[in-house]
């Protein structure tokens, strides 16, 4: 096993049940390593999406332990929470969730302005033609398919070269050859960027590119 | 019923906040409407002449310029009619109060006999003379009761009259006595104000009148009492509507906010729709449910305006009055009066704004396919693409309104410069978007290098959501505009008075009767007055007007004669066209007069025209010798030199008097010495300085209801913008939420909120200042100068309006704190998988 003190994400027992009673997480523990993917997969509502916000420090356990680049999210407050997702997170949606009225140039460097960081159009264009979209840089998202939108959405994600990749069913929204090309992208932010990548999906062609496959049932781990 | 609640009620009640802010703009719009009205109503519906009280119903007045010939009372007598005829005299006088506490007010000297008044019961012939009734509220001013003796002062003597009777009810001073007496004390023998004919019970009244017209000289009067109240109304008509206008103004950016609410609905329940259609829902019915849903917030916002309108009137009916007394005519404020007429056209014009405002916005709901998600970056698309077609319609919309601008007034109301006005507002809601998106793409450097992400995201927003920001940005500039507009006007008008004060007050020292100046009212100065200033030492030269109320082609106008050789050296006159010097020589010992711009205009004579004034016994013919700028009141005025009114009307009492101090003197001195002279009389005399800051004190007054207006529609505007910010959010929360997902921290979301405000503010600025300044030129060269004939000279009050821009830009920021503490307590993960 490796030290709880440098796994990008460190889950121990967690529990999370939302008020009125719906138990979403019962007893789930999960190690991701820098460069390594971990997929989760189940049907929809067995608590996926859940363990995904435990991940991206989006919300907190009911019991349970979770440190996320080593720290306690449950001792962090607003503006660790935030100081925590602008550094060490990214995060890929099923429906890319691009700000329509940005520019795919400025959606990938939005995190960046957000943080205060320097030479933030260097780095987007970087990232964008990482994803192999230098030719977009000034399209608006409803210009894009849907296979480039999903591709800025990843060079979003990893702009500020996060220590986490999360990503719920990125390739949901997709058709087959898009799809691959997100999947792609997905092992190479583990590989060439080092980023620990947990993300959530119903395809088992998906979870393939996977290191690590979590089926959840029911709020729980049933294999690995 | 239950679908009417659950598909109109639940959603208003859901949207809280957003419906509470509609509600209340709708309200306020009709609050100010309602308001002007019957504060309107108020002001200008106590003009029944008080005569009914001491006298009773009277059937017909006979009047006539300066008097009317008491010896037409015999042959009046003599007609073979069942009437009877009372002479009058209406004049006003002074009460003597101790020291510099005199008053002037209205004194009527009846026919006591002939009238049968209560002044006569029990009363032997000689108490007569010295009884007077009051009226209950100048009884209550002065604390007068039954038995009080009071002193009044005529031109030559002062005489004590004792209060036989206090008059109940009445809210205007007046003190009415026998017409002997009156006759004595105001040195007016020979002739009354007016003959009161009372007609007979079964009597033809057409009879009577046509006899009455075969009896007295053509050129007078004989109208029933109504007709002067009539009148009244008429002199207050284009003043009024000015003030209607503008309230409505309130009313209009209320309907960009209804516009903007029901746009808003629409938006959050497109799923809903949807849904709706699925399950058999007609596009009718879904149209009905948006109509239905502005229609409850018409009828409830207009309940509350009705109520929150007449707590308003209150407030301002004194405002309105004083207004009234300063430049039209002597009035005092009656009763509010909220008749069911009112409330309904209230109801009726709420509910019908809110209809049509919110139609455009129904229509596109049920114009929604049932299987239909639609995009909003579609729709915006489709908005930027239209901005070629919308340009051209604000071009042709502006261009008519400047058509508009060329016509003339129609029956005396500036109708095509109120069209003119509502066109510009057309044009610059159709540059709106255009003006948004082609702003904010200027700015967009400055706005990410100066404010970061939050300045980035905030612009861009808006540009997202550009149909409804520019429907808020029009609101926010339809209201900026109107404060741009008549702040201009105002301060153009003030400058222009300022300039022409220093003028026209050239002399030194002023004086006149005590008691308060109003429009219309010239009381007279004590005959020794005039001779004891003249023999002040160190009063180089005197002035003195000698003014009375005349009637002109049906409408009110002052008739007066000052000595024009003196105004002339002191170059006292700016006129219209022609040499000031040529001009004022031409006036002494010949039919000639000057008159006011107002004068021309509301009886459309120029240079060269014979007025026909009938005076006395004669008529003069004086022709117009030059029209010069006046601004001291709406009536309009004919000046002529002292001896050409004294030739007509011999015995004119003086009213003012100017005073010229010799160089080296010291003014002060003078003054005081005047002071020290005039010890006994009841004038009131005030320095050159003193005059001058009264009359801009006069003028600010005036001009509180017009900046009350402009306040709610800033008000209104405010309400509008938090309203619709509160929706931007709404409508983006996932985005806020993905933002927050992208290391946002909450107070970032909070500036990017107060961002986008501050932008709003800016954009409805800008445009709203290039609008107003448009509208100010409406205001100024066709609105004003075809309502009131006054010339403004175009003098923008820079300062002042860049801090009320300013304010009103700050105030933006400030409508958007709630919306951004809303949206800055979104929490991330809800609001991003909840759709």
């Amino acid at each position: 096993m490796f030290s709880t003190s440098v796994l990008p994400i460190h889950i121990l027992d967690a529990t999370k049940t939302y008020p009125g009673g719906v138990e979403a997480l019962r007893g789930v523990s999960l190690e991701c390593a820098a460069g390594s993917v971990t997929a989760l997969v189940g049907r929809s509502g067995c608590g996926k999406t859940t363990l995904l916000n435990l991940c991206g420090a989006m919300d907190f356990p009911t019991t349970g332990e979770v440190r996320v680049s080593g720290q306690d999210t449950s001792k962090l407050d607003d503006a660790g929470l935030t100081h925590l997702r602008r550094n060490k997170i990214g995060f890929v949606f099923q429906f890319f969730q691009l700000l329509p009225s940005l520019t795919a140039l400025e959606n990938v460097e939005l995190p960046l302005l957000l943080a205060g960081a320097k030479n933030t159009e260097a780095k987007a264009r970087e990232r964008l033609g990482w994803v192999g979209l230098d030719d977009k840089c000034e399209s608006l998202p409803y210009q894009l398919s849907g296979g480039q939108m999903q591709r800025v959405a990843i060079a979003r994600a990893m702009v500020h070269d996060p220590a986490i990749l999360v990503a719920d069913e990125p390739t949901g929204n997709l058709d087959t050859a898009s799809g691959d090309v997100v999947l792609k992208l997905i092992r190479r932010a583990a590989d060439e960027l080092g980023a620990a990548v947990v993300f959530a999906t119903h395809s088992a062609e998906a979870a393939a590119i996977a290191d690590i496959r979590v089926r959840m049932r029911d709020g729980r781990m049933e294999s690995a | 019923m239950k679908l009417f609640r659950r598909l109109i009620l639940r959603p208003l009640r859901r949207d809280l906040m957003r419906t509470l802010l509609t509600l209340i703009a709708i309200a306020l719009g009709v609050a100010v409407v309602i308001a002007i009205d019957l504060a309107g109503d108020a002001a200008a519906g106590s003009f029944e002449s008080s005569m009914t009280t001491l006298v009773g119903r009277v059937d017909y007045e006979i009047t006539a310029n300066a008097g009317v010939d008491e010896t037409v009372l015999a042959k009046l007598s003599g007609l073979p009619v069942d009437a009877r005829f009372a002479a009058v005299i209406e004049q006003p006088v002074v009460v003597e109060g101790p020291t510099s506490s005199h008053t002037s007010t209205v004194l009527y000297g009846i026919d006591v006999i002939a009238t049968g008044t209560g002044l006569s019961s029990g009363q032997e012939s000689g108490d007569l003379e010295t009884s007077a009734v009051v009226s209950s509220e100048l009884a209550e001013r002065f604390h007068w009761k039954k038995g009080d003796s009071i002193t009044l002062r005529g031109r030559e003597q002062s005489a004590d009259f004792q209060i036989q009777a206090i008059a109940p009810n009445q809210n205007t001073g007046w003190i009415g006595i026998d017409i002997g007496a009156a006759q004595k004390l105001l040195d007016f023998y020979g002739k009354v104000q007016r003959i009161e004919v009372f007609v007979g019970p079964g009597e033809d009244g057409a009879q009577v009148e046509k006899l009455i017209r075969a009896t007295v000289p053509p050129s007078w009067e004989i109208e029933t009492p109504g007709a002067r109240s009539e009148e009244n109304r008429r002199m207050l008509r284009a003043f009024r509507w000015n003030l209607r206008i503008l309230s409505y103004i309130s009313l209009l950016v209320g309907a960009f906010l209804i516009y903007n609410s029901i746009a808003v609905s629409v938006v959050r329940r497109r799923t809903e729709i949807g849904i709706l259609r699925a399950l058999g829902t007609s596009s009718r019915g879904v149209l009905l449910i948006f109509l239905g849903e502005a229609t409850m917030l018409g009828v409830v916002g207009s309940l509350l305006g009705i109520l929150l309108g007449r707590g308003l009137a209150a407030g301002i009916v004194g405002m309105i009055s004083d207004t009234v007394n300063a430049l039209f005519t002597t009035s005092t404020p009656g009763a509010l009066a909220l008749s069911p007429l009112s409330v309904a056209a209230a109801l009726l014009t709420g509910t019908t704004v809110a209809f049509f405002s919110a139609l455009i916005p129904a229509r596109e709901a049920a114009r929604i396919a049932p299987a239909e998600a639609m995009r909003r970056a579609v729709v915006e698309h489709q908005a930027r693409l239209h901005t070629g077609r919308d340009l051209l319609i604000a071009f042709t919309l502006a261009l008519a309104s400047y058509g508009l601008c060329q016509v003339g007034p129609i029956e005396g109301r500036p109708i095509a410069g109120y069209a003119a006005t509502l066109l510009a507002v057309a044009a610059a809601a159709m540059i709106a978007p255009a003006f948004v998106s082609s702003l904010i793409g200027a700015l967009r450097g400055f706005l990410k290098r100066f404010l970061g992400p939050e300045g980035l995201v905030a612009g861009r927003s808006l540009v997202a959501s550009l149909s409804r920001t520019s429907v808020v940005v029009t609101a926010l500039a339809t209201a900026v505009a109107m404060m741009v507009a008549v702040g201009v006007m105002v301060g153009s008008f003030r400058e222009t008075v300022q300039v022409w004060l220093n003028a026209q007050l050239s002399a030194d020292i002023y004086m006149r009767a005590q008691g308060q100046a109003r429009a219309g009212i010239f009381a007279p100065l004590a005959s020794p007055v005039q001779g004891l200033v003249e023999r002040t030492p160190g009063v180089d030269s005197i002035d003195v007007l000698r003014a009375l109320e005349i009637h002109y082609e049906g409408l009110r106008a002052t008739l007066a004669g000052a000595r024009t050789d003196i105004l002339q050296r002191s170059n006292t006159f700016r006129f219209l066209k022609g040499d000031a010097r040529e001009i004022m020589a031409s006036l002494p010992g010949r039919d000639r007069a000057i008159v006011t711009e107002p004068f021309t205009e509301k009886h459309h004579v120029g240079v060269g025209d014979v007025l026909k004034i009938p005076l006395g016994s004669g008529v003069a013919a004086l022709t117009v010798a030059g029209v010069y700028y006046d601004y001291s009141n709406d009536r309009g005025m004919i000046l002529v030199d002292e001896s050409t009114l004294l030739k007509y009307l011999p015995g004119q009492p003086v009213n003012d008097i100017a005073v010229y101090v010799k160089q080296g003197f010291d003014r002060v001195k003078v003054r005081r010495d005047i002071d020290d002279r005039l010890r006994d009389y009841p004038v009131l005399i005030a320095p050159n300085e003193f005059l001058r800051a009264e009359a801009v004190k006069v003028f600010d007054r005036t001009f509180a209801v017009t900046y009350a207006l402009e306040g709610v529609a800033i008000l209104v505007a405010m309400l509008g913008a938090a309203n619709s910010l509160l929706a931007l959010v709404l409508d983006r929360r996932r985005e806020i939420g993905l933002i927050r997902y992208l290391g946002a921290a909450r107070g970032q979301v909070r500036r990017m909120i107060l961002t986008e405000a501050g932008l709003l503010g800016f954009l409805a600025g800008s445009l709203g200042l290039a609008l107003g300044m448009a509208l100010s030129l409406v205001l100024i060269y066709v609105i004003n100068k075809q309502s009131f004939g006054w010339t403004i000279q175009f003098h923008p009050p820079f300062a002042l309006l860049g801090s009320a821009l300013l304010l009103v830009w700050i105030f933006t920021i400030l409508a958007g704190v709630y919306p951004a503490q809303f949206a800055a307590g979104l929490e991330p993960a809800e609001v991003v998988h909840e759709e």
